[in-house]
């Protein structure tokens, strides 16, 4: 028999699962068809003929079942193939017509790369910063518990709870399951090695269980431990162990030495556990490098009496179900109870002229502070107004693109090629270019978050160790591929694959009028959105020069400044600390290179508006209801005054002063004039004692001008008290911590540290110093977050108006392109090159002057976002508007300064005959 | 009465491989062909050769396509391809090795 003859060619089906079994049934079935025909050929009956192929078969069902799994396994083999084929089919040929233009795929993978590298840079410390839940077990339960007050004279401020109010809330309350208080503080550990300033928090004993502390080694504390007088123990964070301690778990039974006592080491808290922000009445500086290194028990007394003194932070946790508003109310109600309870403490006056209440806020919004979320969120808003424009680029880019294939995609449909075909082409290109522009925005927003490290202002939370992780790079890749999808379906949502192109002429069809009006209408929407970013970054701009223009009222040129703690276990009383800082001023004012020289415990623009202390004047009480100022009280020493460059009426206290205890101190003008409007203050008595009449101090001199509390803010109201106390007049405490100045002839005043160490070492060892800076410094960083916000801006504006310019020299080249015609008819009838270049001008003022009036309207609405950003200018300043909108006129006209030329040069013969 | 034999596991892709060298065929007639050929010396269920007809299509020694038999019905044929070819020569060569060794085993004196 001939195996080839017994062939015919007949068909072949597409294999598919659901045919396997009916192809293996139609098989078996012409086998025994076939073997029964032969049986009966040769003499068998039918029915005997019929059992006898089945036997020979054997079992159809099984066999059938081997043969399905050989069948599927290799059906689904050869899905495999094929979609790996195609795919890379498919990319070869994008990226093939991709590099075939290479002018347009540059242009458009930078550009959506920028866009996206600076969104998801941006996104980056948004997600970081502001997103994330802070760390801490069901976080989204915790609350923090807080008076925001209005002071008189000086604004709005953040006050912590009372010791009294603690308890009434804490043990009064409905709606918590637990609340904890704390303080954070700085103290030097000393002993085994090296003196070390380290922070610490002092909580109550319940703050541990609200936060979900755990010890790493050995115990937190107990209920025993947090009791007045109580045992004097500390919990260490998990860093300090391991740096200090080499991770060693014998530690725990030890005792340290610190500037507070000594202390039993009782346990190690979990690694990365500290609180989420400083206590009531920290700066800027409290927040830089925040973290809490030892724990110590506050140990407050329930049954002390109470005192209108608000230094304690709180975290609640809410019982479940309870929203913050909820316990709000509930708090509220019980800070109402406070002046029944506590007469002495509180009254119905201080409540009213300080708007004193009760907030219960979640606890990250507190931790962020309302600036900082509206601020990066502006940011990000930029940072996506860049990537519209750049998208909108690179739509454009794709529209020509589209309109230069449109005769061939067209043909190629009337050949057949399929719609879904002509999709993939144009998807695949679309999503090559997404990637590429991913990947490259990836590495920019990579460098991107790097800077804004660097620049950033250092008190932001959390920022510190922000890097690209997978929730920004999965941002980017996502911001990647949508733009690709998009892109990759333009062609189809302009219906390209459409053949009745193939009937419309080059020009003057319905299709290119369409085709021009989704350019301009892309270049409009550029124009307007870059307009928006201009006048943003024009109003930041302005506020930091506005900023920079203001006299701070101190001299930060040539200066040096540094903190350092006088240990209070070798000095006690303020009398032994004021006799350490006389000594080691008179060092370092001995130093060649040293004009003057001072400490402060609070140095302006750093370290001011974060607290107040009401002030009281010699024989004239405040009556009901006047407004009793609440000020700044930092304690200096003198020369602070000479060494800060600060100007002081009168005459500056001295050492003098000190030693006999004359109680001189200087005031500014502006608490001052408060008061005593309209009268000479030199000479008046002042004091922070709760209006008793006793001690006071003798004011003798007057700061005319001092922004100590930020450029931005208002004249401080402040007294210099002295470091030493008159008799009864209490100021809180020794002035152990105290920020030097110094102001130095050299032009380097750095170079003067290293003796200044050594003069401290030699008088106490145990005294580190931290913070070395210079007021110039201080100064700048006072500025960091405005200066930064103005940067990314400015950047973001930059961005806009290139892409602008980009997108709009493309659009008119694309216009005059289109009008070659019909200029050559104009040249042809007589008209000038001038004319025709003006008229191409025309063109692009119009479409600028169309984005400009979208984009003012934009402004108008956006800029008011920044408003609590700005200083000195409003968020509609025309002057920032308009200049704004005249820079893009001046891009517009400089954009299309070619395109025209190009228009003028057209040959009328060259032109008509190719047409 | 010629002798039968359970066939060699393995065994039965080398014959389908010979047999369909010859050139195109459906199931039956490769069933008729080694039927022929060995005398029927081979004890083997006809349904068994299906599974290993489509494994080695798997694995693209042989191509399998419809048409039309001799009587005009619909069957499935299954040709060699070019891997195929190859795949029988160095099979046969194995199987010539494999004889040979045996051979010379039984063949051999004792030492």
């Amino acid at each position: 028999m001939s195996a080839a003859g017994e062939r015919r060619r007949f068909f072949r089906l597409p294999r598919s699962r659901s045919t396997i079994d009916r192809e293996l049934d139609d098989e078996f079935q012409f086998h025994l068809e076939g073997r029964i025909e032969e049986l009966v050929a040769a003499g068998l009956p039918p029915h005997e003929a019929r059992a006898e192929a089945l036997r020979r078969f054997g079992d159809p069902g099984e066999y059938r079942r081997q043969a399905h799994t050989i069948d599927e396994a290799q059906l689904r083999q050869e899905g495999r193939l094929e979609f790996r084929e195609t795919a890379r089919r498919e990319l070869r040929h994008a990226v093939r017509a991709l590099i075939r233009t290479p002018a347009f795929s540059a242009i458009a993978v930078i550009t959506l790369a920028i866009g996206i590298g600076a969104t998801t840079a941006i996104f980056t410390v948004l997600d970081r910063v502001v997103l994330r839940p802070l760390p801490y077990p069901a976080a989204e339960e915790l609350v923090s518990v807080h008076h925001p007050t209005v002071v008189p004279g000086t604004g709005e401020s953040i006050w912590g709870l009372s010791s009294a109010g603690y308890f009434v809330f804490k043990n009064e309350n409905r709606t918590l399951q637990s609340l904890g208080a704390y303080r954070t503080t700085e103290l030097t550990i000393a002993g085994d090695g090296e003196a070390e300033r380290v922070k610490a928090g002092l909580i109550t004993q319940d703050l541990f269980g609200t936060l979900g502390a755990r010890p790493h080694v050995g115990r937190l504390f107990g209920s025993a431990d947090d009791v007045p007088n109580g045992p004097r123990v500390a919990v260490l964070g998990y860093d300090l162990w391991q740096r200090r301690y080499g991770g060693d778990p014998n530690v725990v039974g030890r005792t340290i030495q610190t500037s507070y006592g000594t202390f039993e080491v009782v346990g190690i808290v979990h690694r990365g556990f500290a609180l989420p922000k400083p206590g009531p009445f920290s700066s800027a500086n409290d927040l830089a490098g925040f973290r809490t290194d030892v724990w110590l028990p506050l140990q407050l007394d329930p049954d002390a009496p109470a005192a209108n003194s608000h230094q304690f932070g709180a975290i609640g946790r809410l019982a479940s179900g309870v929203i913050p508003s909820v316990a709000e109310s509930d708090l509220q109600r019980l800070t109402n109870t406070l002046p029944e309870r506590y007469p002495r403490a509180y009254s119905q006056g201080f409540f009213d002229t300080y708007q004193f209440r009760l907030a219960v806020e979640p606890l990250r919004d507190a931790v962020l502070g309302p600036s900082l979320a509206r601020t990066l969120w502006v940011l990000l808003g930029a940072a996506a107004l860049v990537l519209l424009i750049a998208v909108a680029n690179v739509a454009n880019l794709f529209l020509v693109r589209i309109e230069m294939r449109r005769r061939d995609a067209a043909l190629r449909t009337a050949l057949g090629a399929s719609r879904a075909r002509l999709t993939l082409h144009a998807l695949t290109e679309g999503l090559v270019l997404g990637a590429a522009a991913g990947a490259i925005g990836l590495g920019i927003a990579w460098l991107g978050v790097r800077a804004m490290l660097a620049l950033a202002p250092t008190d932001v939370p959390r920022l510190a160790g922000v890097s690209l992780g997978w929730a920004a790079v999965g941002f980017g890749v996502a911001l990647a591929l949508a733009s690709g999808v998009l892109f990759g379906m333009l062609p189809m949502l302009r219906g390209v694959a459409d053949p009745s192109a193939l009937r419309d002429g080059a020009r003057g069809s319905s299709h290119s009028h369409r085709q021009r009006r989704a350019r301009s209408g892309l270049v409009v929407a550029q124009v307007s959105l870059a307009l928006m970013l201009l006048a943003s970054a024009g109003l930041m701009l302005r506020s930091v020069a506005h900023l920079r223009q203001v006299e701070p009222g101190l001299d930060p040129t040539s200066t040096l400044a540094f903190t350092i703690a006088v240990p209070p276990s070798d000095y006690e009383t303020a009398e032994a600390v004021a006799e350490f800082h006389r000594q080691l001023q008179e060092t370092i004012g001995a130093m060649p290179g040293v004009t003057a020289v001072g400490a402060i415990n609070r140095l302006p623009l750093r370290d001011f508006g974060v607290g107040c202390a009401v002030v009281f004047r010699e024989g004239r009480p405040y009556a009901d209801g006047e407004d009793t100022p609440c000020v700044e009280t930092p304690k200096a020493t003198p020369g602070v005054f000479r060494a800060l460059g600060v100007r002081v009426e009168g005459r500056e206290p001295t050492w003098d002063d000190v030693a006999s205890n004359t109680g001189a101190v200087v005031v500014t003008r502006a608490l001052a004039d408060r008061m005593w409007p309209g009268e000479d203050p030199i000479g008046k008595g002042i004091n922070s004692n709760g209006g008793t009449e006793s001690g006071y101090y003798r004011i003798v001199g007057v700061v005319p001008e001092l922004r100590a509390s930020g450029l931005d803010h208002d004249p401080v109201e402040a007294v210099f008290y002295p470091a030493v106390g008159v008799p009864n007049s209490w100021i809180w405490g020794p002035m152990s911590s105290a920020n030097y100045v110094v102001r130095s002839s050299l032009a380097d005043p750095a170079i003067l540290m290293p003796r200044i160490r050594q003069a401290v070492t030699a008088m106490n060892a145990g005294t580190p110093i931290t913070e070395i800076t210079s007021m110039e410094a201080v100064v700048e960083r006072s500025m960091a977050r405005i200066s930064f916000i103005m940067l990314l801006l400015g950047a973001a504006a930059v961005a806009a108006l290139t892409l602008s310019a980009v997108g709009l020299y493309g659009v008119i080249s694309y216009l005059v392109s289109q009008r070659r015609g019909e200029i050559g008819v104009r040249i042809a009838l007589g008209a000038h090159a001038a004319q025709v270049a003006r008229m191409v001008m025309r063109q692009s003022l119009v479409l600028t002057a169309a984005g400009l009036l979208i984009g003012l309207a934009g402004a108008f609405a956006g800029t008011r976002l920044l408003s609590s950003l700005l200083y000195g200018v409003a968020p509609t300043d025309p002057v920032t508007l308009l200049g704004g909108a005249g820079l893009l006129v001046v891009v517009a006209a400089a954009a299309s300064f070619g395109p025209a030329r190009r228009a003028a040069r057209v040959d009328p013969v060259d032109a008509l005959r190719s047409s | 009465m010629t002798q039968s034999f359970d066939l060699i596991r393995g065994t039965l892709d080398l014959l389908i491989l010979k047999t369909l060298s010859w050139g195109p065929m459906h199931g039956l007639s490769v069933t008729r062909w080694i039927e022929q050929v060995t005398g029927s010396r081979f004890q083997i269920e006809e349904g068994a050769l299906y599974p290993a007809l489509h494994r080695l299509e798997q694995r693209g020694w042989v191509s399998a396509e419809w048409g039309l038999s001799d009587n005009n019905r619909k069957a499935k044929f299954y040709q060699l391809t070019a891997e195929g070819r190859r795949q029988l020569r160095s099979e046969v060569a194995r199987w010539d090795g494999y004889t040979e060794a045996v051979r010379l085993v039984l063949a051999a004196t004792a030492p």
